[in-house]
């Protein structure tokens, strides 16, 4: 058999398989011997035929033959048919489960297959939008790499098999320990404890490693109860932040967002009008937070409780400390008393808030400011019921494991990768049975004597309370791809075993079945299927605050804070979180927002650190904290508090996946200390030096200066009050003119696109949403690193200002759609022209591939199948099925980009066309667009007057990129507004008085092959003093 | 006036006296000998050399493009920076034998044959590039030419790559006529000298009957005076239109009006350059010294001298203008070509281009084989690395600072480069052992002119 035919009939004989297994209710026929019968390999002439025809029966039934439905009955959130038809998107609503925070969901179906993840547009906390990690969950789902039966060792085994033996060890077991992440369902806790009931010495822990641990049990002593506060970011006028990525991965960010940007909304129609917050970042680590601050300092960890403390002082009276303190951490005073001088003037609308791993005196220390500010009930809500369970100290997790027990069962934890310190493979080793039940083979699974595959949340049942008062569930999108059960479903299992026959446990025919009796019990009146349309319930409640004690918090307070030279803060990474994701290509090939790295963790230092250290992008660090000795390579990211090193969770791992493997970096959760009952992730004592060695570090963005170019174009609050159309005097734009008359495009649809750099947090959700709608490959760390990365849309990251604590200015570019495409008139096929509603459109099949398209764009937004990137995924049958039905692969050879998503548009006319009546505003919405949780990205017909778009492109604030070469872009930036304290100059300004171009540019000039990355960051002028084409005009602006 | 004029006087083309039959075995004595040791030992090394060429082609076609060095932002790498060294080597034949024909610089006659000669296979060369440097190049070699079909697309013909399919296939297309139809009479010398009658058989069928007769010289002069009248302009547009693959583009650094006469010049300075540097190792190997003489020399690295001035006003002329221009993007590409990270290619080419060919000033530099040789070496260098710098360092940082990036060629960037270097040497190799490398035709007949002149002087 040619390649060729193999493969075709590969992928008939995959058909069939799932065909058949989506019919039979055994997912062992997967692995059936009946397929393995023919001789050698073949297959008789006979049975061919009935393959096929089988094949042309599923094709026939199910439009792909790809059907999978669940077993039971799921609910579809759309009005529409109850069946679906083929190629018809049906959307279900549903619940992430496998972040930190369980937010709501939106998934799209096409043909019984998910294929695109949305924020459920009902839910209070993330409303539609999604954040990277929701978008990219889709590829774990087809991931060939995921545990596909059960394991003891290294030897695969049958459910039956698996249950009769962990059932016999559990039938006479006394010491049972369940360890769990803090993300559990209402439904599985009390699973759980169902379970855990039939122990006499049982144990139920929780592990975490990027947990927020500190933070809940400094609030919990001192307010005497459970619970946590929910910052009310759109309440707020003031916001000082502590070390608090609220927008990047303290909390949940999603709703942090939402609310922030809604405080920070300008009032094009009346400027005067504009309220915005105020946000100052207190921070040691450069974060997506302090990169939208108004003004940021920089400060050690070990010193916020005493710059909170030092807060507090000055707003009673007494300024010294605050004072003092700026001048022993070399902060800018003017910053400081700004912040005092707002705090005293916004009493009920300040908030501060500070980071989830800073210790417990910090905590202390945030909410005496804030019961004096007023915040509580104000900008403050108590939250009694917290999405996540209190995280176990890990000291005492090794007590109670060293004694050895009966069964230790791992739900969905790894820490074999990420106990604190490290070493947890011992503890594992005494207990008599380990289980582990996970997605993925970790290395916990490997450890364990048991390995269970987990469903993946897309193949489950499960509900969620996010918090008090608001419940969620989960419904399954498609049956099993293999041969996986839901850890939930195994407690069952076993519980039900171990059950006295007259035990009502047993009435259960399975874990839906409790769930679905579980929801009943809580809301009697609603049913089950409004439950699952609706994926959200809300119930009133009224939460009274919190009593505060005092005494409580002062001594947590007084708690000392010793630090040694160095410091460190371990945080979650922005994309694999704390290592969950590490076997997620799309999310290992996200860059990360701040450095712009890819594929890897590093210790991030200052570019003074790196000096007096005398190192450079990629040297070996040495790492020394409790304990522990590790080698990081060192990234310079300017912003970053000197003497500090940030390190991130997630990387490092050692088994889990093909990406786990490709990927690199390194584990840091050996330096988490385990002495300290809950571990902050802020290392206070901690040995850094200059190692042998380097590891080249892979950015996408390796130049971060603005050149003095009128890219991104940004004001003050009162700059803009005072002239609402102040972009057009920050640039000057020559007359140019057209050679030929322009097309015309005021009949028909005109498709534009607008981005309110005011609201967009440079968060990369928009990235992934693209990836996942469009089929946008991975290319992997080392194409990374010849700068073939493939996505459409990607933000850019600008620098200005102070270059050891510069201004931070997001931007997303995507290919603009210029009317005036430089692209198209180079193009010898006519590969790329422009259609008649402003389109720029590629035809890959017509594609040769000369990449003169791709240099002739001025924003190099093009991208080229330099590799037969998409191969092995077309080749696994699993992989495959991600891949958008409705979006062309393309192959080696071809230019890609943004098609400014013409498959929904399209969509959206001939469904316009059917009613008979016209495209609405807002009835097309690109996937960036549909993801974006800043709602930064409006899409629409900017012919139709009343549309968003067309209102926005009428706004002041509105400016194109590159504008002056006359490509006439579709794509409309609306201008960041600012909003300094008046009393203190702007950030990104304060480099302007010695800004010189020539400087950068020698500064550039002297760059090694690959840009130093502190030179990268050099001072730049601001983008105010810009004087773009006429040399006349040199000096008078600005 | 006692001021000696023999200064004045245009040197003899032709050292020494020479009968026309000396001037036959002396020309088609590599022909007709049975090959040195040392010719074939050349060219089983440009051979080897060569292999290169479709063993990197085969990596690319297999592998992807992906296999160079080329990425976002610079989406040209060294195969374009080949193709447009290539054509440019090419233009020095066609200059030789087509403008200076009709100037009536006999001295051209000495080394026109060769120049042409190496003009196709430098634009053999030239064209591999462009081809295989697409993404789907199997299509490419279709749908850029403009066939009747079925897919009713027609070509883009506002693409300047479009204009080089026909600039380029013109270039290459008239190029090998005019040097086949000069080639004529000489096949014809050499079909009747031929003693084996396969010889006989071949040179009889590659000089199509030609009879000698006084119409069929009467044709051949018209012909070769219509094919040089061809070929002028095309000497000034092919590179011209090589250049508007640049000076069309909005990519600051490339979208320069001074592009098109800034290329030409260069093709003119890198094609002496070349044939300075293979006639010499020509006229050693095939003992042509007193056909190609040091006046030759002379005379083509005037030309040298005079492009290489041509080429450093160009370069003065885009710094000025991009500090006059004050476009403050293209201000960064300038400073960044003089002082970025790729600035030891741009001062390697201002050395190579400028500086080093100004000693050819000096009368005995440009006479002698020792002193010029290297320079003529390091004009090669030079006149690659200007194709290099112009394409690399204006689109590695363009207008977006974030998408800025580097280049680094890969094995099978350096590979189909070196390769085309053995494909180039083996095709001149060829042509030197199985043509004669200088026309004899025209060499009879500048002989008799300035032989009967006494004293080998003429007006």
């Amino acid at each position: 058999m040619s390649e060729q035919e193999k493969r075709r009939y590969h992928s008939l004989e995959y058909m069939r398989r799932l065909q058949t297994s989506a019919l039979s209710t055994h997912v062992e026929n997967l692995t059936s011997p009946e397929d393995a019968a023919a001789p050698d390999g073949g297959i008789s002439r006979r049975e061919l035929l009935g393959r096929i025809s089988k094949a042309s029966a599923a094709l026939a039934i199910g439009a792909t033959g790809c059907e999978r439905k669940p077993r039971r009955v799921i609910v579809s959130r759309a009005e529409g048919p109850e069946y679906q038809q083929p190629g018809k998107a049906l959307h279900y609503a549903s619940t992430f489960t496998e972040g930190p925070f369980p937010y709501g969901l939106n998934i799209k179906t096409v043909d019984g297959r998910p294929i695109k993840i949305d924020g459920n547009p009902d839910h209070p906390i993330n409303g539609g939008v999604s954040n990277a990690q929701v978008q990219a969950w889709i590829l774990s789902l087809y991931d060939p790499d995921r545990l596909q039966s059960p394991m003891r060792g290294e030897e695969t085994a049958s459910w039956a098999k698996a249950d009769a033996a962990i059932v016999e060890v559990l039938k006479s077991a006394a010491s049972v320990v369940v360890m769990t992440r803090s993300t559990l369902g209402p439904s599985e806790r009390a699973m759980l404890e169902e379970f855990l009931r039939r122990f006499p010495r049982a144990r139920h822990f929780v592990h975490e490693s990027a947990h927020d641990a500190p933070r809940r049990a400094a609030w919990r002593k001192i307010y005497g109860v459970e619970g946590e506060w929910l910052p009310r970011f759109d309440a707020a006028e003031i916001i000082v932040s502590v070390d608090a990525d609220f927008l990047g991965v303290d909390g949940p960010s999603l709703e942090h967002t939402r609310q922030f940007v809604q405080a920070r909304a300008v009032n094009d129609a009346d400027p005067a009008a504009t309220a915005m917050c105020r946000l100052y970042a207190v921070e040691s680590a450069m974060t997506l937070t302090g990169s939208n601050a108004d003004h940021r300092l920089r400060l050690r960890p070990s010193a916020m409780a005493a710059f909170l403390r030092a807060l507090r002082a000055a707003l009673r009276g007494d300024a010294m400390r605050l004072r003092r303190l700026a001048e022993e951490h070399g902060l800018d005073e003017r910053v400081a008393d700004a912040i005092v001088d707002d705090l005293r003037r916004h009493r009920g609308g300040a908030l501060v808030v500070a980071g989830g791993h800073l210790p417990e005196n910090v905590h202390a220390a945030a909410a005496f400011l804030n019961h004096d500010l007023d915040a509580p009930g104000n900008t403050l809500e108590w939250n009694p019921q917290p999405a996540t369970l209190p995280v176990s100290a890990p000291s005492e997790v090794a007590a109670v494991l060293s004694q050895g027990v009966d069964a230790l069962i791992l739900l969905g934890v790894n820490p074999v990768y990420d106990w604190p310190g490290g070493g947890f493979e011992a503890l594992l080793s005494k207990a008599a049975l380990s289980v582990g039940h996970d997605v993925y083979r970790t290395e916990t699974l490997a450890a364990c004597s048991w390995a269970l595959p987990s469903n993946h949340g897309l193949e489950s049942w499960n509900d969620a309370a996010p918090r008090a008062g608001l419940r969620s569930w989960c419904q399954p999108m498609i049956a099993p791809l293999f041969d996986t059960r839901q850890e939930a479903e195994s407690l069952l299992r076993w519980t039900q075993i171990l059950a006295d026959p007259d035990d009502t446990i047993r009435h259960f025919g399975d874990w839906h079945d409790y769930l679905k009796h579980q929801v009943a019990q809580t809301f009697a009146d609603v049913s089950w299927e409004t439950c699952l349309r609706t994926g959200v319930l809300r119930t009133d409640t009224h939460t009274a605050l919190p009593d505060f004690d005092a005494t409580a918090a002062e001594a947590l307070e007084q708690q000392e804070t010793v630090a040694g030279s160095f410091e460190a803060v371990i945080l979650p990474h922005y994309a694999v979180h704390d290592g969950r994701f590490a076997n997620n290509a799309w999310l290992q090939e996200l860059p990360d927002p701040i450095s712009k790295m890819v594929w890897d963790n590093a210790a991030a230092i200052s570019p003074k650190t790196a000096a007096a250290l005398g190192v450079r992008e990629g040297d070996m660090l040495r790492i020394a904290a409790n304990g522990t000795e590790l080698r990081v390579p060192a990234l310079i990211v300017p912003g970053t508090m000197d003497q500090v090193a940030v390190l991130t969770l997630g990387h490092g791992r050692s088994a889990g996946g093909e990406v786990v493997l490709a990927a690199g970096g390194v584990n840091v959760a050996p330096l988490l200390g385990r002495d300290n009952p809950h571990a902050p992730r802020t290392l206070l004592r901690v040995e850094v030096s200059k190692d042998s060695g380097r590891r080249r570090l892979v950015r996408t963005q390796q130049a971060f200066a603005l050149h003095g170019r009128p890219i991104v174009i940004d004001g003050t609050l009162a700059e803009f009050q005072a002239d609402p159309a102040f972009v057009e005097h920050k640039r000057h734009l020559p007359r140019e003119a057209d050679l030929y008359a322009p097309f015309d495009y005021s009949k028909g649809h005109k498709w534009e696109m607008a981005i309110n750099l005011n609201a967009c947090t440079g968060c990369n959700a928009c990235m992934i949403a693209c990836q996942a709608e469009n089929n946008i490959a991975v290319v992997g760390r080392e194409e990374c690193d010849r700068g073939r990365d493939m996505h459409w849309i990607r933000v850019d990251r600008y620098l200005t200002g102070d270059p050891e604590n510069p201004a931070a200015h997001h931007q997303p570019m995507l290919c603009q759609h210029c009317d005036n495409a430089p692209c198209e008139n180079v193009c010898p096929v006519n590969a790329t022209t422009h259609s008649p509603e402003g389109l720029n459109e590629m035809a890959y099949n017509r594609c040769v591939g000369t990449r003169y398209c791709s240099n002739n764009c001025p924003y190099k937004v093009r991208r080229f199948n330099f590799r037969a990137y998409q191969d092995k995924m077309l080749r696994d049958p699993v992989q495959e099925l991600a891949h958008n039905p409705q979006v062309t692969v393309r192959d080696v050879g071809v230019m890609e980009k943004c098609t400014f998503c013409v498959q929904r548009i399209n969509a959206a006319k001939f469904a316009a066309r059917n009613r008979g009546e016209n495209v609405k505003d807002g009835a097309v919405r690109t996937a960036c667009q549909e993801a974006c949780p800043a709602q930064a990205i409006v899409f629409g017909d900017a012919n139709d007057p009343e549309s968003l778009v067309a209102k926005l492109k009428r706004s002041g604030r509105r400016f194109r990129v590159l504008e002056e070469l006359n490509v006439k872009p579709n794509v409309n930036y609306l201008a960041r507004i600012r909003n300094p304290h008046p009393g203190v100059g702007d950030a990104a300004e304060s480099a302007h008085a010695k800004d010189s171009k020539d400087k950068v540019d020698m500064v550039y000039a002297q760059a090694p092959v690959r840009p130093d990355p502190i030179n990268v960051a050099a001072p730049v002028n601001s983008v105010h003093s810009v004087h773009f084409v006429h040399p006349n005009n040199e000096g008078q602006s600005a | 006036m006692s001021a000696d004029t023999s200064i004045l006087k245009p040197a003899p083309l032709i050292e020494g006296r020479i009968t026309p039959r000396e001037l036959d075995d002396a020309v088609f004595a590599p022909v007709e000998s049975f090959p040195t040791g040392r010719w074939l030992i050349a060219v089983s090394v440009t051979g080897a050399i060569a292999l290169l060429f479709p063993i990197c082609i085969a990596n690319t076609i297999l592998n992807g493009i992906g296999t160079w060095g080329v990425n976002q932002p610079v989406g040209w790498g060294l195969a374009i920076v080949n193709f447009v060294f290539w054509v440019g080597i090419g233009h020095a034949g066609t200059l030789i034998s087509a403008i200076l024909f009709l100037f009536r610089q006999k001295w051209r006659t000495g080394i026109a044959r060769f120049a042409e000669a190496m003009t196709i296979f430098a634009v053999f060369c030239a064209m591999q590039f462009p081809l295989f440097h697409t993404g789907r190049p199997w299509l490419a070699m279709f749908w850029l030419i403009p066939y009747p079909n079925d897919q009713r697309i027609y070509q883009n013909f506002r693409s300047p790559l479009e204009w080089d399919v026909f600039a380029v296939g013109t270039y290459g297309l008239i190029s090998f006529m005019f040097w086949y139809l000069g080639l004529i009479p000489d096949l014809a010398t050499a079909r009747d000298r031929a003693k084996h009658p396969f010889r006989k058989f071949v040179y009889g069928l590659l000089s199509v009957g030609w009879s000698g007769s006084n119409r069929a010289w009467t044709h051949y002069e018209k012909a070769y005076l219509m094919f040089a009248g061809l070929s002028t302009p095309l000497v000034l547009s092919v590179h011209s239109i090589v250049s508007f693959d640049f000076a069309v583009s909005v990519i600051p650094g490339w979208h320069t009006t001074i592009f098109p006469p800034y290329f030409v010049a260069g093709a003119i300075f890198s094609g002496f350059a070349m044939v300075a540097t293979l006639i010499v190792i020509l006229r050693r190997m095939f003992h042509l010294k007193h056909i190609i003489t040091d006046n030759h020399l002379d005379l083509m690295n005037k030309i040298v001298i005079v492009t290489s001035l041509m080429v450093g006003y160009a370069y003065a002329m885009e710094f000025f203008i991009a500090w006059y221009g004050g476009v403050a993007v293209e201000r960064y590409v300038f400073m960044n070509r003089a002082m970025g990270p790729y600035a030891w290619a741009y001062w390697t080419m201002v050395i190579c281009n400028v500086v080093v060919p100004q000693l050819l000033w000096i009368r005995r530099v440009r006479r002698s084989v020792l002193l010029m040789y290297p320079i003529v070496l390091l004009i090669n260098v030079g006149m690659w690395f200007e194709r290099f710098v112009i394409v690399i360092t204006s689109l590695h940082r363009d207008y977006l600072p974030s998408s800025w990036g580097m280049y680094i060629p890969t094995w099978t960037d350096i590979g189909l480069f070196v390769g085309s270097f053995g494909i180039f040497l083996t095709f001149i190799l060829l042509f030197c052992r199985f043509l004669p490398s200088v026309s004899v035709t025209e060499m009879k007949a500048a002989l008799l002119h300035t032989q009967s002149a006494h004293g080998g002087d003429h007006e």
